[in-house]
């Protein structure tokens, strides 16, 4: 390793220094409290190397990218990382917070390096970074049968999926003849030309890699383990879950599918799209009849992944038509955001109402508008995001999923592609209509029935500064939506470097 | 002006994020702020100066910057559809306020906060310049209103709120497609040289550019449907507006005021606003449609009110068969009509808003709204019976009323339309025409027999109507007949209106006399714009006339295989798609094809040259 690979990786490095740290420290002082500072400290350091680094772009060194989704996948993780160390920063009664605190840290490293990834490899390394800790967080959380099952069902299940990943990585090498990215775009993009025999183990490769993806996204069909999961877990561990796997999976499946995969597209977005049909409408419909609050936001977290492979849909079936506008980029990063902020901060309402019980039900909230009309306020305004309500960043993330979902029906794509298009974008609407329904119930107990029982005791102070600060950021991007519509469209790598190094790897 | 309407929309805001805790503090705070924003809109009324130009604009950048194609203005200004609208947005809340003043003592600060915010988005629905700019505030408007109802309504309140809720979100989910179909359309086919990377939301620049290079008449066909949903649910036309009545009754007086006398119009609005004009070829073709259910839903609305029990429900149909008139006037295409249309939405809110007040009144009073319940209220209460004689003569249409200006002007465009202005009688118009004559009857009939029932005969009143306070006071089955010679009842009389309620409906009443004694001062102010629209529409229905002309000729001309405009080789003049003759095919007239923005299809053009033509 090169001094410019360690000063690249700095903000990775610092992040997986303060996890060991923080884990080694934990087994020798019997303190649960400081912990969650020493996170915070970590995450800032990461982002302040982060921020130096910002102003020059270092060139790609050995195995790794430092492109545009690079820099926007960096900077989301750390920001996702100082709100769930917020979230977690009180430790639980069972204690385990140094553990719970480090395992947090490397879920967000792990989610880092699968964008810079160059090498298959490393992006399975990557992707396993975020999965096996996970499993140690969703033991330490709580100690009790539900936590059990959802725990070893969660190993099982993301092991199979990890499995699955492999297996069409393996095949995606013996079709690419090497398991650097370029390497293997620059085989793929010449496929058809030298044998075309392989293209259907291509696009076998790219089936299982989705399907593996599709595990962590919590899309239909592999989103079955994620309500009984989220019901058996802790407020903050659903938060990490419904959130991390998912930017990782993201980014990972634009990365291999549409960086990596040249000529699969016309495959791939058709996939994508039945895969975001089927999981919103699941998602959606079944949510309608759910009263536990983490069951019933597993089902919501399953129709938001629907909406995010809208636009990875649209990206895909934009590689190569690259309309001039609407490319799908934009749209999943967006939605992206806003998603997070406002499911984070309803976890955080609800950990911070919890206090020594935690809230379960949906009863458990009847007439909170009235005796504790912040924590209300704050859980109505990210409810109203999620369904996406003007003026709120939830609508903006819609009009950009929406309209990119719109543009590649109608716009320079067109024939059969725009038909399939514009019906996904009316399922989309209507899904949207049908999830008010689900969130608005909330809000509806909340505020229109009496309460049950006492005022509930006072919650954590991280949790609350936490959901605050995902209200904060949350108005001022519906406000101010401009500078994340620009930051998330810087995500997108510039196709045109595939193509260059494909002609290098053709010449010799 | 500019930044008396920016004030005017944002003061309700301020008013409600700064509003005092304490419920006298609050109330007070909100009617000052209620009224200041009346004034504000009372100056701009005063000082709009007609034609059709944008009043008061206020243009800022808000969504575009480097690498963001989209150009989302925050673009607000009056003109002659939106500034009366505007201004009984802000009458009706004060109006909202000062009824709610006794009526609300659970959570009161939080009612006015709501109330205020509504006012906001009202007031930017209306003034809103910007493609989605207008639907922020469209859908914002719900939450407020949600909440009013969910909280403050009665039994089914929780029932009602989510009906309300979700019924609206469903329709205007699909307007929004429509309304990027729109934009995306007008980014895919440049005039000029367009700026580049830039993608207009401005509604008047839509509106020029859409008039001068009109959309592929199937594609507006799909737009208008999905632009249909949406306003339809809100206006609403007659097989959607099973939320209407529920919502209504369920909601707390101020919040009927607010959901009948404005949001309702918000629906007609937005036809007005985006359907006709940005989509002229399909409003023309959509035209008899919409006129069948708009005369639907006035006999229909009608005829479920004869039959209410309930005043609030009764008056709550009333609108569905009111909002059928606006929509018949507004797609009469013709001149008069789409005036009427549009005094009548101005006329409608006035009166009704007033009804939802005075049976707010009236339910402070005596705990029902059961017309079985109530009787000779007139003697009781004086001055709410002449108030209610204002409002409910005006909501019959009787001459000197508001009323009566509204429907008569749109009547006469239904009947010149029928009669006057089409050739080939069309026996559908005629038809509508008559019938929609019958909705007149009709609500007098109903309205009239509320009247008689409930203000004449003997006094009946329901007992235990001084248990004022407390949440759930006890109700009486039965309705205790008290005879009117007694006098002497058990209960201390009760008292009449005072100052507050006086001043709340006084505007109201006045503003319906002044319309209907001299409806110029409005309808001139009105006119330059809506007959704007009027040309419009009636240039796009002449092209559809002679479309259809055209397609007949060819087809009679393939008959005697003579030589064809589809034989015409020239690229500029593509062969009709084949209609057929009847203003019922809408899709089949234009052909069902996927949705297109990009790929330039010839526009609308009616000029195939005809054979037989120099």
């Amino acid at each position: 390793m090169t001094t410019a690979a360690v000063y690249f990786l700095l903000p990775e490095i610092l992040v997986i220094a303060t996890a060991v740290t923080i884990y080694v420290a934990g087994a020798f002082f019997h303190t649960q409290w400081g912990w969650g500072w020493l996170a915070l400290l970590g995450t800032a350091a990461a982002a302040a190397v982060l921020a130096l680094q910002s102003g020059r772009s270092p060139a790609p060194v050995g195995l790794l990218y430092s492109d545009g989704l690079v820099a926007f996948t960096r900077w989301l993780a750390l920001n996702l990382a100082g709100l769930l160390v917020l979230l977690n920063f009180r430790p639980s009664a069972d204690g385990g917070a140094p553990e719970t605190l480090g395992s947090l840290l490397l879920t967000v490293a792990g989610t880092m390096l699968v964008a810079s990834s160059q090498d298959l490899v490393m992006m399975f390394v990557s992707l396993e970074l975020i999965s096996i800790p996970t499993y140690v967080l969703l033991y330490l959380g709580r100690r009790d049968a539900l936590n059990q099952e959802a725990a070893a069902k969660y190993f099982y299940l993301s092991v199979l999926a990890s499995a699955i990943f492999l297996y069409g990585l393996s095949f995606l090498y013996g079709v690419g003849r090497s398991t650097n990215l370029e390497a293997i775009a620059a085989a793929l993009s010449a496929l058809e030309q030298t044998s075309p025999a392989f293209v259907s183990f291509a696009k076998l490769a790219l089936v299982l890699i989705v399907a593996g993806l599709a595990f962590r996204l919590a899309a239909v069909p592999f989103h079955f383990y994620a309500p009984d999961v989220y019901q058996g877990t802790t407020h903050a561990n659903a938060a990490l879950l419904s959130v991390i796997p998912k930017a990782a999976a993201l980014v990972a499946l634009l990365r291999l599918g549409w960086w990596a995969m040249p000529g699969m597209e016309n495959f791939a977005w058709k996939l994508v799209l039945i895969l975001s049909l089927l999981t919103m409408t699941l998602g959606n419909v079944t949510a309608l009849w759910q009263d536990h609050l983490r069951r019933l936001m597993a089902y919501s977290s399953i129709a938001h992944a629907g909406y995010l492979l809208i636009g990875v849909a649209v990206a895909l079936a934009g590689r190569n038509a690259s309309p001039a506008v609407f490319d799908g980029w934009t749209a999943v990063f967006f939605y992206l955001c806003v998603y997070a902020l406002a499911t984070i901060g309803t976890f955080a309402v609800w950990h911070y109402l919890g206090g020594t019980r935690s809230v379960e039900g949906l009863d458990e909230l009847a007439g909170l508008g009235k005796i504790r009309p912040t924590a209300a306020a704050l859980l109505a305004l990210f409810l109203f995001s999620l369904t996406g309500i003007p003026p709120l960043a939830g609508f903006w993330g819609k009009l950009q999923i929406f309209a990119a979902a719109m543009n590649a029906g109608g716009g320079p794509g067109g024939g059969e592609t725009g038909l399939w298009f514009t019906v996904l974008a009316v399922i989309g609407v209507l899904n949207a209509a049908i999830a008010a329904a689900y969130y608005l119930r909330i809000v509806g107990v909340m505020y229109f029935r009496i309460p049950l029982g006492a005022p509930r005791t006072e919650g954590d102070r991280g949790a609350l500064l936490a959901a605050v600060a995902c209200a904060a950021l949350l108005v001022a991007f519906s406000v101010l939506p401009g500078p994340l519509v620009r930051a998330s469209s810087q995500a997108q790598p510039h196709v045109g470097q595939v193509a260059n190094l494909s002609h290098d790897a053709d010449a010799p | 002006m500019s930044i008396l309407l920016l004030t005017s929309i944002f003061l309700p805001l301020a008013g409600a994020i700064l509003l005092p805790a304490r419920r006298e503090r609050a109330r007070g705070v909100a009617l000052l702020t209620a009224l200041l924003t009346l004034a504000l809109a009372v100056v701009l009324v005063g000082c709009y100066p007609g034609g059709t130009a944008p009043f008061a604009k206020t243009d800022y950048t808000w969504l575009a910057g480097s690498g963001v194609p989209l150009d989302v203005r925050f673009s607000v200004a009056l003109d002659g559809l939106s500034i009366w609208l505007y201004a009984l947005t802000a009458l009706l809340t004060v109006v909202a306020v000062l009824i709610s003043w006794e009526a609300i003592a659970e959570q009161a600060p939080l009612f006015y906060r709501l109330l205020l915010i509504l006012e906001t988005g009202m007031l930017g629905v209306f003034t809103a310049q910007d493609l989605f700019l207008f639907y922020v505030f469209f859908e914002f408007t719900l939450i407020p209103l949600f909440f009013l109802i969910g909280i403050w309504g009665s039994e089914e309140r929780r029932y009602a709120a989510m009906k309300f809720f979700l019924f609206t979100l469903a329709g205007s989910m699909l307007t929004f497609l429509g309304l990027l179909a729109i934009m995306l359309w007008d980014f895919y086919h440049p005039i000029g040289t367009p700026a580049p990377w830039k993608m207009t939301f401005s509604i008047p620049e839509l509106t020029t550019r859409y008039a001068a290079r009109p959309m592929d008449p199937a594609m507006q066909m799909w737009i208008f449907l999905a632009l249909f949903v949406g306003f339809a649910v809100k206006v609403p036309l007659v097989p959607l507006h099973t939320w209407l009545p529920l919502a209504h009754v369920q909601a707390p007086a101020a919040g009927s005021i607010d959901l009948a006398g404005v949001l309702l119009k918000i629906g007609a609005y937005g036809f007005a606003r985006f359907s006709i004009p940005l989509l002229p070829a399909a409003a023309a073709a959509a035209m008899p449609w919409i006129l069948i259910l708009s005369v639907a839903g006035i006999l229909y609305g009608a005829l479920v009110a004869l039959a209410q029990s309930d005043i609030k429900k009764l008056i709550a149909y009333s609108s569905v068969s009111h909002m059928g008139f606006c929509m018949a006037g507004l797609f009469s295409a013709n001149r008069l009509g789409i005036e009427g249309g549009t005094l009548q939405l101005l006329s409608h809110g006035l009166a009704t808003g007033g009804l939802f007040a005075l049976v707010g009144m009236i339910y402070e009073r005596y705990h029902t709204r059961k017309i079985a319940d109530l009787g000779g209220l007139a003697r009781r209460l004086p001055v709410l019976g002449f108030f209610m004689a204002v409002m409910t003569l005006s909501s019959i249409g009787l001459p000197g009323t508001s009323g009566f200006v509204g429907e008569f002007l749109i009547l006469i465009g239904l009947f010149q339309r029928g009669w006057a202005e089409t050739l080939p009688p069309d026996a559908l118009l005629r038809t509508l025409s008559v019938l929609a004559v019958l909705g007149v009857v009709l609500g007098a009939w109903y309205m009239l027999w509320l009247y008689q029932r409930v203000f004449f005969g003997p006094v009946r009143e329901p007992q235990g109507q001084s248990h004022r306070e407390g949440d759930s006071p006890i109700f009486p089955d039965h309705a205790s007949m008290v005879p009117e010679k007694s006098g002497q009842s058990p209960q201390p009389p009760v008292r009449d209106l005072n100052l507050r309620e006086i001043l709340a409906l006084a505007p109201l009443a006045v503003l319906i006399i002044w319309i209907g004694v001299y409806p110029r001062f409005f309808l001139d102010r009105l006119a330059p714009t809506m007959n704007q629209l009027t040309a419009g529409m009636r240039q796009a229905e002449t092209r559809l006339e002679r479309t259809k002309d055209e397609i007949r000729m060819t087809k009679e001309c393939r008959i005697s295989k003579c030589r064809m405009p589809e034989d015409s080789t020239d690229p500029r003049f593509p062969p009709p798609r084949p209609f057929r003759h009847s203003s019922f095919d809408i899709l089949s007239s234009f052909g069902f094809r996927p949705l297109s923005f990009a790929k330039p299809q010839a526009a609308f053009s009616p000029l195939i040259p005809h054979p037989s033509s120099p």
